[in-house]
């Protein structure tokens, strides 16, 4: 066993990252749907929670295909936040895809074929078996292997129950997993009698003193009780996608994890749709509708938009989310200025939940969550300066100094944020608005100084919109007609 | 303490049957999807195979399952190797064969077999070579079911009982008698009356099945034991 053991990596704590949402748990919703003020790292917007709310129901009823919602409201008022939040309220079981409107532009695929592939990872694909498994721990455990090296190489193992032990020999394929998987005597383990996959449970209690020094990651379980060999019916969850993927003949299931999936032939997805749906009638699989999260959906053109109007007419279609944070403005690919940068007959179908700037004091409560989530202690004072400048500048950008102000709080060796630490970094960073007073004031300054001259046409219809929208309504406007 | 849902269970199964040798062949369709199929002596009248085919499942074919009578193992053995090798390009089978197996228990694990004679049920567990006095074979009226244990907790195992399920009595410990010899532990489990009966409907609803060769003086013999 010398060359495993030189390959043994050491277990590493997960470090897991803190993502501008990941203090949302849920929707914060009671049973009746009512939203509560402060739950499940949400806040206010209870309009749009308890309309999100019903919307997990509809999904999880999963008898509606093809409704689309639209999340409609300023920038950071929640949108992305209330998506979090269904899809955490969802449950890993129910897929959940989610998508930013500018990820269907690629050099390799379709715009359609990127939405249909985005369509059909939202709906998932319970398929049940029954199989046969050997569950028990590993008495002794013998794999030998010739002198030179290569060849046939010959294990045997024993296991037990608390009521049984039973000698197995083992191919060569499954000593490969064995050594992978590292089991040695004690280990408790599952063995799929069908597709010869391993898998480790833990350690037995009655092997806990054998060593001094065992890792924090391992897990002692009980001996198991009763037959080695259990009937157990298993649960596979996968996606329309991924059945399409295994099934397109030119690439075969290696594209899955490649992730070079290509274009999919619409013939190969009816096939794939007859044959779930012959599964279903046998009871075999269930359907398990899940949601397709669109944001930014005002990136999207005119053909996907009206694509998205037919592929939502099918009855294998998920609810489809959107979210926008535009008012009346052009439809990309068009010259036609519609509310949301959507066409009305697409508006027609949806359902728009809208989302309120939040008050005051919702803003210092999230902020306070933020805090927490952070592991940052701050004085009550320096929160009320930072809800000051959330109100005054953006949550986002206040929602940054936290982080900062914690690490120069650090630098002094304190543990709590007090308001100095505030004001210093916000005297070091600066938010969208003084950046651009400043740009304003120096402006001849700055390269290439002259050229806007040329154009003050084009900046001075964008100042009009107010400093905050400016940058994207500039953004919106600059977009190529091409697409 | 009937066993009428077992015969129109029968009776919906589309049923096929042959004779070779002295055995005649029965297969039936049943119409959820699952298969049977039993081997009858023709001199005795009494079953000695008996397996199931379960529908289709989603991945790999259906296997045969053996409820009754010897499991060809050393056979299966050599044929799942045959068809692996044939799946490897065509190699040579000899030194393909050793390895393709997955994982199977050793020649020494105990193996159980199931046989059905006139007026017992029978299991025989080979290679277990530990005295009698090792074993308790109990009934359990709950899993419907046999259970054998040994004191030295090597070897356990929980025999459902099917025939008596389809007449749905529930297994007795006074109709248990176990035996030691040769490495073999035998259960012998006396047919209550009700099940003998059933048996004997069972041989009459198949009387009606075509056959090439006339089953009636064979069974006329059989229901006047």
């Amino acid at each position: 066993m010398a060359e495993t053991e030189k390959i043994e990596v050491r277990d590493i704590t997960r470090i897991e990252r803190i993502g501008a949402h990941s203090h949302i748990r849920g929707l914060g919703l009671d049973d009746v749907l009512e939203a509560r003020a402060v739950s499940q790292g949400m806040v206010g917007q209870k309009d749009a929670r308890r309309a999100a709310g019903v919307v997990v129901q509809m999904v999880r009823e999963g008898k509606i295909a093809g409704r689309c919602i639209l999340l409609a409201g300023e920038p950071s008022t929640g949108k992305t936040a209330i998506a979090v939040g269904m899809a955490q309220a969802l449950g890993t079981e129910t897929p959940f895809t989610s998508m930013s409107g500018s990820e269907i532009y690629s050099l390799e695929m379709s715009k359609t074929e990127a939405l249909s592939q985005a369509l059909r990872k939202s709906i998932g694909v319970r398929i049940k078996e029954e199989t046969e498994i050997i569950e028990g721990e590993v008495v002794e455990i013998q794999i030998e292997r010739p002198a030179t090296g290569t060849g046939q190489k010959v294990g045997k193992v024993t296991l037990k129950t608390t009521e049984m032990e039973t000698n197995y020999d083992l191919g060569n394929k499954i000593i490969e997993c064995f050594m992978k998987e590292k089991i040695q005597a004690g280990d408790v383990i599952t063995i799929d009698k069908a597709s010869g996959k391993v898998n480790k449970l833990g350690r037995s209690f009655t092997r806990a003193r054998d060593y001094d020094a065992t890792g924090a990651q391992t897990r002692f379980v009980q001996c198991p009780e009763g037959e080695l060999q259990k009937r157990k019916e298993v649960v596979h969850t996968v996606t329309l996608h991924e059945i399409d993927v295994i099934n397109s003949r030119t690439h075969g299931f290696l594209a899955l994890f490649s992730g070079d999936t290509g274009e999919i032939k619409q013939e190969v997805r009816e096939q794939i749709n007859n044959k779930v749906l012959e599964w279903r009638e046998e009871g075999k699989a269930e359907i398990n509708p899940g949601v397709l999260f669109i944001d930014e959906v005002h990136m999207l053109d005119i053909e996907c938009f009206s694509f998205l109007n037919r592929a939502l007419e099918s009855d294998m279609a998920p609810v489809v989310v959107m979210a926008t944070n535009r008012g009346i403005t052009r439809i990309r690919g068009t010259n036609y200025r519609s509310p949301h940068g959507i066409p009305i007959d697409l508006l027609d179908r949806m359902i728009i939940i809208r989302t309120v700037p939040y008050t005051e004091k919702e803003v210092k409560e999230i902020l306070k969550i933020r805090c927490e989530e952070e592991d940052c202690i701050m004085h009550p004072d320096a929160l009320t300066i930072l809800t000051r400048i959330a109100t005054d500048t953006s949550l986002r950008y206040a929602i940054q100094l936290i982080t900062t102000a914690n690490l120069v709080c650090r630098r002094r060796k304190a543990t709590e944020v007090n308001t100095e630490d505030v004001k210093k970094v916000y005297s070091l960073f600066l938010d969208e608005n003084r950046s651009s007073k400043i740009l304003k004031e120096y402006q001849d300054d700055y390269m290439f100084s002259e050229i806007t001259e040329n154009e003050e046409d084009g900046t001075a219809a964008a100042a009009a919109c107010g400093a905050k929208r400016r940058v994207e309504t500039g953004d919106g406007d600059a977009q190529p007609m091409d697409h | 303490m009937s066993y009428q849902n077992w015969l129109n269970y029968l009776q919906s199964a589309e049923k096929n049957s042959m004779i070779s040798g002295r055995l005649r062949k029965v297969l039936y369709k049943f119409p959820d999807g699952r298969q049977m199929a039993e081997e009858y002596n023709m001199d005795t009248g009494v079953v000695q195979r008996r397996a199931w085919r379960k529908c289709k499942q989603l991945m790999g074919e259906p296997q045969w399952e053996i409820e009754l009578g010897e499991e060809p193992r050393q056979l299966n053995w050599s044929a799942a190797n045959k068809t692996n090798a044939a799946a490897g390009g065509g190699g040579d089978a000899d030194t393909l064969s050793a390895g393709e197996f997955t994982l199977r228990e050793s020649n020494s694990a105990p193996l159980l077999t199931k046989r059905v004679t006139k007026k017992n049920i029978e299991w025989r567990i080979r290679n277990l070579s530990y005295p009698l006095s090792v074993y308790n074979v109990s009934a359990d009226a709950e899993k419907r079911a046999i259970i054998v244990r040994t004191s030295n907790k090597k070897y356990f195992k929980v025999i459902p009982v099917p025939d008596l399920d389809r007449c749905s009595v529930p297994p007795l410990q006074a109709n248990i008698s176990t035996h030691h010899q040769f490495n073999t532990l035998i259960i012998t489990y006396t047919k209550p009356d009700i099940l003998c009966e059933m048996e004997a409907q069972v041989l009459l609803l198949l009387k009606n099945v075509e056959t090439e060769t006339d089953m009636d003086d064979l069974l006329k013999g059989l229901m006047a034991k």
